[in-house]
């Protein structure tokens, strides 16, 4: 599904004393299948932006298109087209409810009146997509789980709806070093087995660096870098200025450019940098000899 | 995020917000007495040109007031329909067993008048006056009940934390629904049932997040120093001050007006 925003701006309590913008003149364009992230300082409008994506809120200015249709529409074709959209909030073990993982999960596709057979497949698949077992987890209690199995559970919970657009607000957010690196993986290995579209929101410039393919950043309520993530992400004087973090790679890469060693900065990821350091290293000691 | 809640203070500078919590309490308290001790048109056309004049100086957004009033709604209608069936008087219309006079149709309209004149001046003594101020004007006005011994001081501190947490607990409020929508929950269907169903995957955490924020805050408290039964001394004294004194004038002579209007009619 191709997600549009036009002209797209958003305004809490307008016309009032405690009126705050919190997006202007928003113009992005979502393609299938694409691997995007959104980061941003806190406040700049990374959550209201993913909410108008998926038609949650309702602009102040233009619109959210989604395969040509506005999102928050009351229409039915606009709630078709928003139901093919799974998002995930902050925090998002904070909204279980269920007695059993089992309903957790289950909840989307049983208010989408599936039959029973279909439900729990998807139930089964979506425990397993986040790397949970379904033959012990599924009739534990939620809350009885650790914060990481949680965060899980509801993750399975939207994908048992089977998104082609996942959206996800912070998804490691207070999650430890494996935990962080485990989910990423369960998100991205879901990805490549499905397909669908993936929009991240982070702060955390190594998650975006391992999951998306390009980056949004964004500051005060506009956008102001929109490309690849190795340009976006290597961009650290740019990045420093907004308060945001570049990579851990692009940061040692770059105090190494900064001590005379012929390395570029746009490596990523910690494997990329290694090679990039070791060429630059046989090189010199290419030279030395 | 809806910003001005029913009834919640609406942080302004304004004359209104700088009196006194003690004297706005008071006088409000005075003018809700109003509409039942002199119920004659002209003290009441001065009762409402007042409450309308207090409203445009507290400067409060006017859609906070409409939305605070609109709270009330079903229970006014409810009013309405009980007096305008049950008030007897000369038969308008009669069908069957029951019987509509004029007498019932002013009896109704009056309730709703009388009720959205005293949720008005309530909501404009809370909209100026912060949580702060309420419980610091509780504490001092039942300051002698401490002497018999009640909690006056933890109640105190109890309600400004309840009203400090209502913006907090109706943000997450919005948080929930738009999680739980976007993950199918029928929040909008047009079947009654099925929408308080979906309300069930929204009180659940609600809850479940209001008592987990109830011990963090009881603990933090706690780490800061906060101990229960003891005297706490107040960064902010009340004084009342010159413009104190000319509200209580201004509201006792309105006051007073009234009645004497009351008793010329």
């Amino acid at each position: 599904m191709l997600i549009q925003a036009r002209n797209l701006g958003l305004t809490y309590a307008p016309r009032t004393p405690l009126e705050r913008v919190a997006l202007r003149e928003i113009h992005l364009d979502i393609h299938p299948g694409e691997r995007v992230g959104v980061l941003g300082p806190t406040g700049s409008g990374k959550s209201s932006l993913v909410q108008l994506l998926a038609g949650l809120l309702r602009p102040t200015t233009g619109a959210v298109w989604l395969d040509g249709v506005p999102a928050h529409a009351r229409s039915a074709q606009a709630a078709a087209r928003r139901s093919r959209i799974g998002l995930a909030f902050q925090y998002p073990e904070r909204q279980i409810f269920e007695q059993t993982v089992f309903r957790e999960v289950a909840f989307g596709p049983r208010q989408r009146r599936l039959d029973a057979a279909d439900v729990s497949r998807r139930v089964q698949w979506a425990l397993e997509s986040v790397g949970l077992d379904p033959d012990t987890v599924a009739e534990r209690v939620p809350f009885a789980l650790s914060g990481g199995e949680m965060r899980r559970v509801a993750l399975a919970g939207v994908l048992a709806l089977q998104p082609e657009v996942l959206i996800l607000d912070e998804p490691t957010a207070g999650l430890d070093c494996r935990g962080r690196e485990e989910l990423l993986g369960r998100i991205l290995d879901w990805q490549a087995r499905t397909g669908a579209t993936l929009v991240m929101v982070s702060h955390d410039p190594d998650s975006l660096a391992r999951a998306v393919r390009r980056v949004v950043v964004l500051a005060d309520g506009c956008v102001v870098a929109d490309g690849d993530a190795p340009q976006v992400l290597s961009d650290i004087v740019r990045l420093r200025a907004l308060g945001l973090d570049v990579p851990q790679p692009v940061a040692v890469l770059s105090a190494l450019r900064e001590a005379g060693w012929p390395v570029r900065v746009d490596r990523l990821l910690p494997e990329e940098a290694a090679d990039e350091i070791w060429a630059a290293h046989a090189c010199a000691a290419g030279a030395a000899r | 995020m809806n910003l001005f809640l029913p009834g919640m203070y609406v942080a302004a500078d304004s004359a209104i917000h700088r009196l006194d919590p003690r004297v706005k309490g008071a006088a409000a308290l005075l003018l809700m007495i109003l509409p039942f001790a002199a119920p004659e048109p002209a003290s009441q056309l001065l009762l409402v040109a007042f409450v309308a004049a207090v409203a445009a100086l507290s400067r409060v957004p006017l859609r906070a007031l409409i939305g605070t009033l609109r709270t009330v709604f079903w229970l006014g209608l409810f009013m309405f329909v009980f007096y305008f069936f049950t008030t007897p008087g000369r038969a308008w219309i009669v069908w069957g067993p029951v019987a509509l006079s004029w007498e019932g149709l002013l009896a109704g309209a009056t309730q709703i008048y009388r009720l959205c004149l005293l949720v008005s001046i309530s909501a404009l003594l809370s909209f100026t006056t912060s949580p702060a101020q309420v419980a610091h004007a509780l504490e001092v006005t039942l300051g002698p009940l401490g002497r018999l011994g009640l909690p006056v001081r933890e109640a105190a501190m109890v309600v400004t934390i309840a009203l400090r947490f209502v913006p907090t607990l109706n943000q997450e409020l919005e948080n929930l629904v738009r999680a739980q929508a976007a993950r199918g929950a029928d929040i909008r269907s047009p079947r009654p049932w099925r929408r308080v169903a979906a309300w069930v995957p929204v009180f659940v955490p609600l809850f479940v997040a209001a008592f987990r924020r109830a011990e963090e805050l009881a603990t933090a408290m706690e780490a800061r120093g906060f101990r229960g039964m003891q005297a706490r001394t107040h960064l902010y004294e009340l004084r009342i001050a010159r413009r104190d004194g000319v509200a209580a004038l201004v509201v006792l002579g309105l006051v007073a007006a009234a009645c004497a209007l009351q008793r010329l009619s």
